[in-house]
């Protein structure tokens, strides 16, 4: 099982013609996912790889049933791009684009949310429901390598921590359910709590592992809902960037989201919070394995090598 | 974020139609005199430095004279403000002010946020820890923007007059929209003045702008680097040759900070450095720097820079390069790079230690590349990413007792 993403979910991909889309479209479909069509403005009429291509969305869904569109645009047309998707009536997208500006992540998001939609992004490697679908680069052209189907949902807010941790779990026995690389801007177009509410109302994840980091209310957010939630599935959390509180605050590293601003966005804080409403608090990478054992996390059936 | 000096913030909202008082930029004691004289003698001379609380600090003088411009401007120049070496001052009208308001808009998180105090003119943090109900917030849509509507109630509940209402509302909705476009993080007006006669004045401005929006923000773009800043102050010489070769040619970022340790840090994404860092210091050990780098175009060189400026740095005692596992780029081509440039700069890792934590396709080739640099250590396949830490640590002295 698995959230927002399976074999069934037919996809659409924007900006299709670039190079990055061409790559990430070819390990997507030799990995299973349905791709069944394109759009580049001024393009329409080409084919990539078999593939038609639109000039517009709305084009598009005039020819196909869609239901999620991998959004390929250059940052300052990411907003258009997503704006279009969302008013011809598309209900899923993943953005990949990094460095797109903060005000227009504010009208993604207030958009997204008056339509009833999810963006993941923007500035994500993608989603991966192992051995069913992926949409980005995540996974790379063999994402056997580090995702194993599972039971064992993962959200994170840096996808090459989404990786590691598939890894980790994978040497330990343990395969994933979905794997969501967020995106790790200081406005998220989803904020996390909204996955890990996904995540416990599947039935195929039995425990849900999250990737925080310091700065934006994504942290905060999960703990209340934790301690509001009718559900006990476990809740595992990996919080880095604790050297931040040796520096005065508002000190920024380069990764502007994982900025502190306020005490309550300090990575001590978190863990505390996330503590508080019963989640399991991880330091090392090396205690997951010991701990999904103990929680009862089913692990897969093959050899985990 | 770019924070810009109060002239730049103040031509801007000037260009945008905003009331800003008559002012300008001033090198010399002699110049800020001139300034003062044109502005017929009575003046606020301001240390332009991108920093907070310059009131306190001593660095706002009104002066009656153009004489008393040039001993202000004499005694701010060369000194140092909140970090920042003085290296012009702001010669600026003086306002008849009456009362002082504080205005300022913030996105940190969503959704974007106005901030307002008839308390304006002071520390407004002071006012936060002493009296918060004096401070009022409003959320704004993204969407719809800020209408004068709520701008009027935002006032209202702030405690303004009915006959002052109508023309400071305006005033919001006009600087919240300057926010807007000037793709802002940070617009904070301190004080907003009201006049003896009147009129509504923007006289403290500090603007704090989007690194990501800045191609689209020409007017500034120029200056990126430079005012650019780094843990709080200005990047220095090695930094700047990061962030001038991120500006030249555009693709992969690499976010370069220069800290107080001795173990160069060249570790690839945003979570596996944050990680990683935290590894080291758990181990008594301290980064020399801080790295975020994101792929893309470039990233050959703007690697290549990166490692030269961790090389040049005095004091520094070996060398971590430490990825996440690689999905979608050659193991093998970054390692090419790495051994290419290490030999290019003389290093000899059996002297100066470097550990390579680098996985993923290509990785066989990679281990032949290797071994061209003797004394070079590559993590053993799937080694977990805390041993990596553990072996530069212990390659560059061991472990130092518990982190200070």
């Amino acid at each position: 099982m698995s959230i927002l993403v399976d074999a069934s979910t037919r996809v659409l991909v924007q900006g299709i013609t670039g190079a990055q889309a061409r790559r990430d479209v070819a390990h997507c479909r030799a990995y299973g996912t349905r791709v069944v069509c394109g759009v580049t403005p001024g393009r329409g009429g080409m084919q990539v790889e078999g593939l038609p291509v639109y000039n517009t969305v709305g084009a598009a869904l005039a020819t196909h049933e869609i239901d999620a569109t991998l959004i390929y645009a250059p940052p300052y047309a990411v907003r258009d791009a997503v704006l279009e998707s969302l008013a011809a009536g598309i209900r899923l997208a993943v953005v990949l684009a990094e460095n797109v500006p903060v005000h227009d992540a504010l009208v993604m998001r207030a958009s997204a949310e008056r339509a009833g939609a999810l963006i993941v992004g923007c500035n994500t490697n993608g989603i991966l429901s192992p051995g069913q679908c992926k949409l980005g680069g995540i996974g790379g052209d063999l994402p056997a390598r580090v995702f194993m189907p599972g039971p064992v949902g993962i959200v994170s807010r840096s996808g090459g921590m989404s990786a590691e941790l598939a890894l980790t779990l994978k040497a330990a026995g343990y395969g994933v359910s979905t794997a969501v690389s967020m995106g790790g801007d200081a406005v998220p177009c989803t904020p996390m709590v909204r996955y890990l509410a996904l995540f416990d109302a599947d039935p195929g994840t039995e425990a849900t592992l999250l990737f925080g980091e310091p700065g934006t209310p994504n942290e905060q957010e999960a703990a209340d809902w934790l301690a509001s939630r009718n559900s006990a599935k476990p809740v595992i959390a990996v919080l880095a960037g604790e050297f931040q509180e040796r520096y005065p605050a508002g000190t920024s590293f380069g990764h502007a989201a994982a900025m502190i601003q306020d005490p309550r966005d300090t990575v001590s804080a978190k863990r505390q919070m996330l503590a508080d409403v019963g989640a399991h608090v991880v330091r090392r990478l090396g205690e997951l394995g010991p701990l999904l054992t103990r929680l009862g996390v089913t692990r897969a059936v093959e050899d985990a090598t | 974020m770019i924070a810009l000096t109060e002239d730049l913030a103040k031509a801007y909202l000037q260009s945008r139609g905003l009331p800003v008082p008559a002012g300008s930029a001033a090198a010399t004691a002699d110049e800020a005199a001139r300034r003062a004289e044109a502005l017929g003698g009575c003046a606020v001379i301001k240390a332009l430095v991108p920093a907070g609380r310059r009131g306190l600090a001593g660095a706002v003088r009104k002066v009656g004279s153009p004489t008393e411009a040039r001993e202000a401007g004499a005694a701010l120049l060369g000194s140092d403000v909140g970090g920042h070496s003085v290296e012009q001052v702001y010669v600026e009208a003086l306002e008849p002010i009456v009362a002082e308001l504080y205005l300022s808009f913030v996105l940190d998180r969503y959704p974007a946020q106005v901030i307002a105090s008839v308390h304006g003119g002071v520390d407004i943090e002071q006012i936060h820890r002493d009296h918060p109900d004096r401070i009022h917030r409003l959320n704004v849509d993204p969407v719809g923007g800020l209408r004068p509507w709520e701008a009027m109630r935002l006032w209202e509940r702030c405690g303004i007059e009915s006959a002052r209402l109508p023309s400071l509302a305006a005033l919001t909705v006009g600087l919240w929209q300057a926010f807007v476009a000037a793709d802002a993080l940070m617009l904070e007006i301190n004080p907003v003045a009201v006049c003896a006669d009147g009129r509504l004045s923007v006289v403290g401005a500090m603007l704090g702008v989007d690194d990501a929006a800045l191609a689209r923000q020409p007017q500034w773009q120029a200056m990126a680097a430079t005012l650019a800043s780094r843990g709080g102050r200005r990047a220095n010489a090695r930094e700047r040759s990061v962030l001038e070769i991120n500006a030249r040619v555009p693709g992969a970022v690499f976010r370069y900070t220069e800290l107080d340790g001795d173990i160069g840090f060249f570790v690839g994404g945003g979570g596996a450095s944050l990680f990683q860092h935290d590894l080291m210091l758990a181990l008594g050990a301290r980064p020399a720097n801080h790295l975020d780098a994101t792929p893309g175009a470039g990233w050959k060189e703007k690697m290549a820079a990166v490692v030269d400026a961790i090389l040049a740095r005095p004091g520094v005692r070996g060398l971590l390069i430490s990825y996440n596992f690689l999905q979608l780029v050659n193991v093998d081509e970054r390692m090419r790079l790495i051994v290419d440039h290490l030999k290019l700069r003389g290093v000899d890792p059996t002297r100066f230690p470097v550990v390579v934590r680098l996985f993923g396709p290509g990785e066989d080739r990679a281990r032949e590349i290797a071994r061209e640099l003797p004394g070079l250590v590559y993590m053993p396949p799937m080694t977990p990413i805390e041993a990596a830490v553990a072996r530069i640590v212990e390659l560059t002295g061991g472990p130092r007792g518990t982190a200070g």
